[in-house]
């Protein structure tokens, strides 16, 4: 056994392995990191998330995202902590509260509101 | 209702309109003043200038908060009038963000030093904390809770308009 | 000297149109001699602002740096292919662009109509009116011409390195053609209205020049998708970022006309529809051009920018809109049919898609406004992204396929059978559900729109193969051109959303002789090399690629970092591998202080899929023109 794995180790040795620069507990905390990279708008450019913003303050922040994630904190602590610190423009996701329900409704009341109208039409006459 | 809904063909762009309209000459002042309120995070990190670490401890209770760096050109400018309100008796700490300490002291040493004290933040982590995008940037503090912070550079207009009525309200600096 | 005639011939163009609008205000006196003098004066204006271009982009292959806009976006050392894009690289010069093309559909337009078409002087007056405003816009607050005195500098300022790009280069010009293609469709369409005879078959005549506008539209948006993807590195290919949206929103009110065009030129049905859509096109054309030219976006960031030019846009712009609006309103109680479309028709399935088009168009104008409007309200800044576009949109288009595919094989003005015992129909129903189920299971992703996604695109795509293999069989008729532009639509969905669901991505640290394991290959950063170029230096990675899933062949890829001399800008040159079902996605990041170097390294699947789709649909609206003339 001990010889084996021996043999692999002489094998492998040559081969520098380089890793990944944000390391999770989990494939599904790594999921969520990407996923939230791409939520969190970049704080200093005009538009674009910080996953696709390589500005200081954007690599600070997936840094700290990523810090966060293996402290355990969830997804909304997570958006809070931004939210905090840059306001709540930082986040791509207007979030669903009643300043932003017409916004979020606000198509489908539309669709509803058309398609009533062409369907009562077509019963009165 | 086949009325309605004409007029509406007509009201709705005339009231969009208007709105842009009223946007486009709306004036906007200092839009990088931000007064949302939070409290002063927690931290330890080395001073600039001495052996020592700093927490949120070593705060007094109101305060200035002055974003700095080296690389900062903006900062040159600012200087001047930092200077002047550390002389009206202001206490203005520094946080040197993402800085070489060789570079900041001797920066300080160039253009003397408004800071009473002066936090060493290469990896701008209590920045970070605090939402800095760069430098400058200002925040006025009370109690430790930030009251006022400004992106940008501190001049008199900015001082009258942003700073100095928050100030006047919260009875501070008397 | 030939700047100055260039200036002149812009002038005397916009001279002409004034003229050639105010015929066309004459001819109630039905004079058809004025008539004539309209197209013709509007003729010689279209000439001079050509000539005049041609001119300017002389000036520009010239290196003619006397004038202010050419210094500020070129530069000597610039291929000649890109001293010309450089022309509409930044606000003046693009505004002459599409002024240009604006002229340029105008003229066609009056060389091939008739002139027996009573409409044509109201209608070319109309457009001679549009080139004049946009043309007073050009000269007095956006002026290209405008001379840097007493000496003209050796060389220009350098265009931002990122936009030396072919792709780039041609996704304006194209962009362009779509946008004020619909002007047309708008200023026939409010002839019309004025007029107010209700015989005038307008159908004829907008439908081919909106399936054109709509095909460059279409190969416009997807270029500048396509850029995108390559070119900034974050292997994205749509942001739902404003300046996007404001493009989507023609195309979007665009594809409603031409499929409401459809029915209203053979029926009497959705008339108010379609001249309600052809004004809208423009119209969110116009408002496009506003919201990115005003800089009314970015002014939540910013003060104010000089406001002069969007009021400008915003009056003119105001000022068609509400006219062409306030004559629909006016003739809406003769436009609206008296007779109700039969239900389950191909009218009834169409005016359900022009309902839910509208609510995707209100949607989008929604998310744009949204935060404008509620920094105006609260004085609190919000931003509106990629989750509430996607949330709104992904049911909707669900929803759309689903009557899409009930639509196939519907009737003209009565019922179709019965729908679930039309055999194509369970059938695509019941193979798509199969096949969804196993990609679901295959993939272990349950996400609703992930599900949605493939049901809908593979209940598209079946129905229209079972339509084609029956059709081929028994040799009847079916509209082929309708069959591929929808077969594209399918593949568009199900693209996007295999590559919403399937994308991997990893940041790594890697320095040279060092091997990365991501998922099914093998990464070996080999070397860098520096090169050196005319405008730029780059440092180039040498990445060997192992592919462990098919018999460990290698493949090299080269993400590069540059630094560009003129501005100091550094751009990063993402390194593409395309392989059938995915990319495989490189950048180079930062170099870090121990000598490693960060890379991004990402599988993007079926993205290739996602503009093949679109240029499916454009083939598929192609294929229109050749069956209508057929049809006669």
């Amino acid at each position: 056994m001990i010889k084996i794995f021996f043999i692999i180790a002489l094998i492998i040795s040559p081969y520098g392995f380089s890793s990944e620069v944000y390391k999770f507990k989990s494939v599904n905390d790594e999921d969520r990191f990407y996923a939230l990279i791409h939520e969190i708008r970049c704080p200093k450019c005009t538009s674009g998330s910080i996953a696709s913003s390589n500005a200081p303050v954007s690599e600070d922040l997936k840094m700290k995202i990523a810090e966060l994630i293996n402290q355990g904190y969830s997804d909304t602590e997570i958006k809070d902590y931004a939210k905090k610190r840059f306001g709540k423009d930082i986040l791509y996701d207007p979030e669903i509260n009643s300043t932003t329900f017409v916004l979020w409704f606000g198509p489908f009341i539309f669709l509803t509101l058309i398609l009533f109208g062409f369907l009562l039409r077509r019963k009165f006459k | 209702m086949k009325n309605l809904i004409r007029s509406l063909i007509i009201l709705l762009p005339l009231f969009g309109i208007y709105f842009f309209f009223n946007i486009l000459t709306e004036e906007k002042f200092y839009p990088g003043a931000d007064f949302r309120s939070f409290e002063v995070p927690n931290f330890e990190l080395s001073a600039l200038d001495l052996d020592v670490k700093y927490t949120s401890e070593d705060f007094d209770n109101e305060f200035l908060m002055n974003v700095w760096a080296s690389w900062c050109i903006t900062c040159r400018v600012e200087h001047g009038f930092l200077m002047k309100l550390n002389n009206d008796g202001y206490n203005i700490v520094g946080l040197n963000y993402k800085d070489n300490k060789s570079d900041a002291l001797g920066w300080l040493k160039k253009y003397t030093n408004p800071y009473s004290l002066n936090i060493h933040d290469p990896k701008g982590s209590l920045a970070l904390d605090m939402g800095v995008t760069g430098a400058p940037e200002t925040f006025l503090v009370k109690d430790g809770v930030v009251l006022v912070h400004y992106s940008g550079e501190v001049n008199k207009v900015i001082w009258d308009n942003v700073f100095f009525p928050i100030i006047k309200e919260n009875k501070m600096f008397q | 000297m030939i700047g100055e005639i260039s200036h002149f011939f812009t002038i005397i163009a916009s001279c002409l149109f004034l003229l050639s609008f105010i015929f066309s205000t004459r001819t109630y006196q039905s004079n058809h001699n004025i008539e004539i003098l309209v197209s013709r004066v509007f003729s010689y204006g279209f000439y001079f602002i050509l000539i005049s271009f041609l001119l300017y982009v002389w000036l520009a292959i010239q290196s003619d740096f006397s004038i202010k806009y050419i210094a500020q976006h070129s530069n000597k050392e610039l291929p000649v292919f890109y001293k010309i894009s450089s022309i509409w690289s930044a606000h003046e010069g693009s505004m002459f662009l599409w002024i240009l093309f604006l002229a340029l559909w105008s003229q066609l337009f009056n060389i091939n109509l008739s002139k027996k078409n009573i409409l044509k002087a109201p209608a070319i007056g109309l457009l001679a009116f549009i080139l004049f405003g946009f043309l007073m816009f050009l000269l007095f607050t956006s002026n290209p011409f405008e001379v840097i005195l007493p000496i003209a500098p050796i060389n220009g300022a350098d265009i931002n390195p990122v936009l030396q790009d072919p792709a780039l280069a041609i996704h304006p010009p194209f962009l362009y053609l779509g946008y004020v293609g619909f002007v047309i469709a708008f200023a026939y369409n409010t002839a019309f209205l004025i007029k107010g005879d209700m015989d005038i078959n307008w159908e004829r005549v907008v439908r081919p020049w909106s399936l054109a506008a709509w095909i460059l539209l279409t190969i416009g948006i997807s270029l500048g998708s396509w850029w995108a993807y390559y070119e900034l590195g974050w292997g994205g290919y749509w942001f739902w970022d404003p300046v996007e949206n404001v493009a989507l929103m023609p195309w979007l009110a665009g594809t409603a006309l031409i499929h409401s065009l459809y029915v209203s030129s053979r029926t009497k049905a959705l008339k108010s529809w379609t001249i309600l859509l052809s004004i809208s096109v423009f119209s969110l054309s116009l408002f496009g051009a506003f919201i990115v030219r005003s800089g009314i976006i970015d002014s939540i960031h910013s003060f104010a920018n000089d406001p002069q030019r969007g009021l400008y846009l915003l009056g003119f712009s105001a000022i068609l809109i509400t006219i062409s609006l306030a004559f629909y309103a006016y003739r809406l109680p003769v436009l609206i049919s008296t007779n109700l479309v039969a239900s389950k028709s191909k009218e009834a399935f169409l005016s359900i898609n022009n309902i839910i088009f509208a609510t995707l168009i209100f949607a989008v104008f929604l998310g744009v406004m949204y935060p404008l409007i509620f920094d105006f309200m609260y004085g609190e800044r919000i931003s509106v992204g990629p989750p509430y576009y996607n949330t709104i949109f992904a049911p909707l288009t669900f929803l759309a396929s689903i009557f899409l595919v009930f639509s196939v094989g519907s009737l003209w003005k009565r019922s179709s059978q019965l729908f679930f015992i039309n055999s194509a129909l369970s059938a695509s129903i019941l193979l798509s559900t199969l096949i969804t189920l196993y990609l679901v299971s295959l993939f272990n992703d349950f996400n609703w729109w992930f599900v949605g996604g493939l049901f809908s695109s593979f209940l598209i795509l079946f129905r229209y193969l079972i339509l084609i293999i029956y059709s081929f069989y028994e040799g009847n008729y079916f509209n082929k051109a309708s069959a591929i532009a929808h077969i594209g639509l399918g593949l568009l969905i199900l693209a996007t959303t295999f590559n919403a669901s399937l994308s991997y991505e990893k940041v790594i640290n890697i320095k040279p002789g060092e091997t990365y394991t991501a998922e099914a290959y093998e990464f070996t950063l080999i070397n860098f090399d520096l090169i050196n170029e005319s405008n730029y230096d780059s440092v180039r990675a040498k990445f060997s690629v192992k592919d462990i899933n098919s018999l460990n062949k290698v493949f090299f890829l080269y993400p590069e970092k540059r630094k560009y001399f003129i501005r100091g800008q550094i751009t990063s040159e993402s390194a593409i591998k395309i392989t059938p079902t995915k990319d495989i996605y490189m950048t180079l990041g930062d170099q870090l202080d121990n000598g490693y170097w960060v890379v991004n390294i990402q599988y993007n699947y079926l993205i290739r899929l996602i503009w093949i789709a679109a240029g499916v649909m454009c083939l598929g609206a192609l294929a229109t023109f050749t069956q209508s003339y057929s049809k006669k």
